[in-house]
């Protein structure tokens, strides 16, 4: 446990350190956002001002987990083997990328309020639904970026890994988001809900069984 | 000769549903009317692929216990024997959807699912060639294996099940109903079925073999 907390406040150190990251990913959320505005207009319908926040979240995660591995690389990779083992670096990586991806996800929310409005009706569920969302997405992310980082090969087969990879946690979580915002009560949504989480569980628990056989030379 | 059997035996059950399944008398329903034969030949590709994609994920996860790279070899023979499945289950759906739907491809919980699967094993392919060294390409590809299949299986068994399709046994079920098949299809299916696994297992063994001749 304590190895976990020292790993993630590396982690956020590191990220803190290398700002430019941050930044870069706050304009391209910015940059796209406004590129959807200007051709489409202030008013999306529903369910296409929830499909275009999900495309976007969805290409900025997969580009955010492309640099997800960016620090253990060549000689830290041995590092990081000496401080800690495998099965703390994929909790406390997977833990600091749902932390990511919350943020991710609630800027885009965010945004999108600015440019078109909030059109959600039910907010904790749509909530909800964001952040089993963002979980989902960061287990898979960490485990498809780990094994793109360990094939020590280019930066598009992580994303070709990821996104099929990524349909099942999305489906799920855009048809929550749709239901959020036509209002649907959060115990008539429990069934998607239960799904999701036992999805992410499931994922989770996987990942978690199967990372110390990558983490390995 | 011991060996043979479920060769001969798997060719037999093929022939005799690609045979008999032109010949038997099928139940006349309106719309599907005599392409209910495609069943035999469409559905049985579906049942082909998750037995081999199956047993692919069940050598990769004997690979990380054993290290075995003959393992690895029987996982991407098996895998590259069901993608071969999955592409021919999609061309005989596509004419039959073009003949029962009107549209050779529409936006149905199964159709995505098949999209998925196939995207899902593709970039399995293009991740094992980014790598040369056998035993580490053989561990991360087995990882990669092992969480496509159960996303897989989520995606093709579990999701269909909360939506409405088109295919039979929509928005439950995502299988056959008990009343969906009649008796005299289920004597050419089921036999359709078996004849295709088996006959999928052989070429597989092939091709494993003429993989461990290579290396």
């Amino acid at each position: 446990m304590q190895k976990i907390v020292r790993l993630l406040v590396r982690f956020f150190r590191q990220e803190v350190r290398n700002s430019n990251v941050l930044f870069s990913l706050g304009l391209y959320l910015l940059g796209v956002s406004y590129l959807i505005y200007l051709l489409s207009g202030s008013t999306p319908s529903d369910s296409a001002w929830n499909t275009l926040l999900w495309v976007v979240v969805f290409f900025g995660s997969v580009q955010l987990s492309s640099r997800s591995f960016e620090f253990e690389s060549g000689s830290y990779f041995y590092y990081y083997q000496t401080i800690a083992n495998a099965k703390h670096t994929i909790i406390a990586k997977m833990l600091f990328n749902v932390a990511y991806m919350m943020l991710l996800s609630l800027a885009t929310w965010a945004l999108f309020s600015v440019f078109f409005g909030n059109p959600v009706y039910n907010t904790a569920l749509f909530f909800i639904g964001l952040i089993l969302g963002a979980t989902g997405f960061s287990v898979v992310l960490t485990l498809t970026s780990g094994i793109a980082h360990r094939t020590k090969g280019n930066a598009t087969l992580g994303a070709i890994l990821a996104i099929p990879l990524l349909f099942p946690v999305l489906q799920l979580t855009s048809a929550i988001n749709l239901q959020a915002i036509v209002g649907v009560t959060l115990t008539d949504a429990a069934n998607l809900l239960g799904t999701l989480v036992a999805l992410d569980m499931g994922i989770g628990l996987l990942a978690y069984l199967l990372f110390p056989y990558l983490w390995q030379d | 000769m011991k060996g043979s059997i479920y060769k001969v035996l798997g060719l037999l059950l093929v022939a005799y549903s690609l045979t008999y399944g032109l010949l038997t008398k099928v139940p006349d329903l309106p719309i599907i009317e005599e392409s209910i034969r495609n069943l035999f030949y469409h559905v049985s590709m579906w049942f082909a692929m998750v037995a081999m994609m199956a047993a692919s994920f069940w050598n990769a996860i004997r690979f990380l216990g054993t290290e075995d790279l003959a393992k690895d070899r029987r996982s991407i023979s098996l895998a590259e024997m069901g993608m071969f499945f999955s592409f021919m289950g999609l061309f005989t759906g596509m004419v039959w959807a073009k003949f029962t739907w009107g549209a050779w491809w529409t936006n149905d919980p199964k159709l995505n699912g098949t999209a998925i699967t196939i995207l899902i094993y593709l970039a399995y392919f293009v991740l094992r060639n980014s790598m040369d060294d056998a035993r580490k390409k053989a561990r991360i590809s087995a990882v990669y294996n092992i969480f496509a299949f159960v996303m897989m299986i989520v995606f093709i068994g579990i999701l269909p099940r909360m939506t409405d399709s088109l295919h039979p046994g929509n928005g439950g079920n995502p299988g056959f109903n008990s009343y969906d098949l009649d008796n005299g299809l289920r004597m050419v299916f089921y036999p359709a079925v078996i004849g295709w696994i088996l006959v999928g297992t052989w070429i597989a063994s092939l091709r494993y073999r003429l993989k461990a001749l290579q290396e």
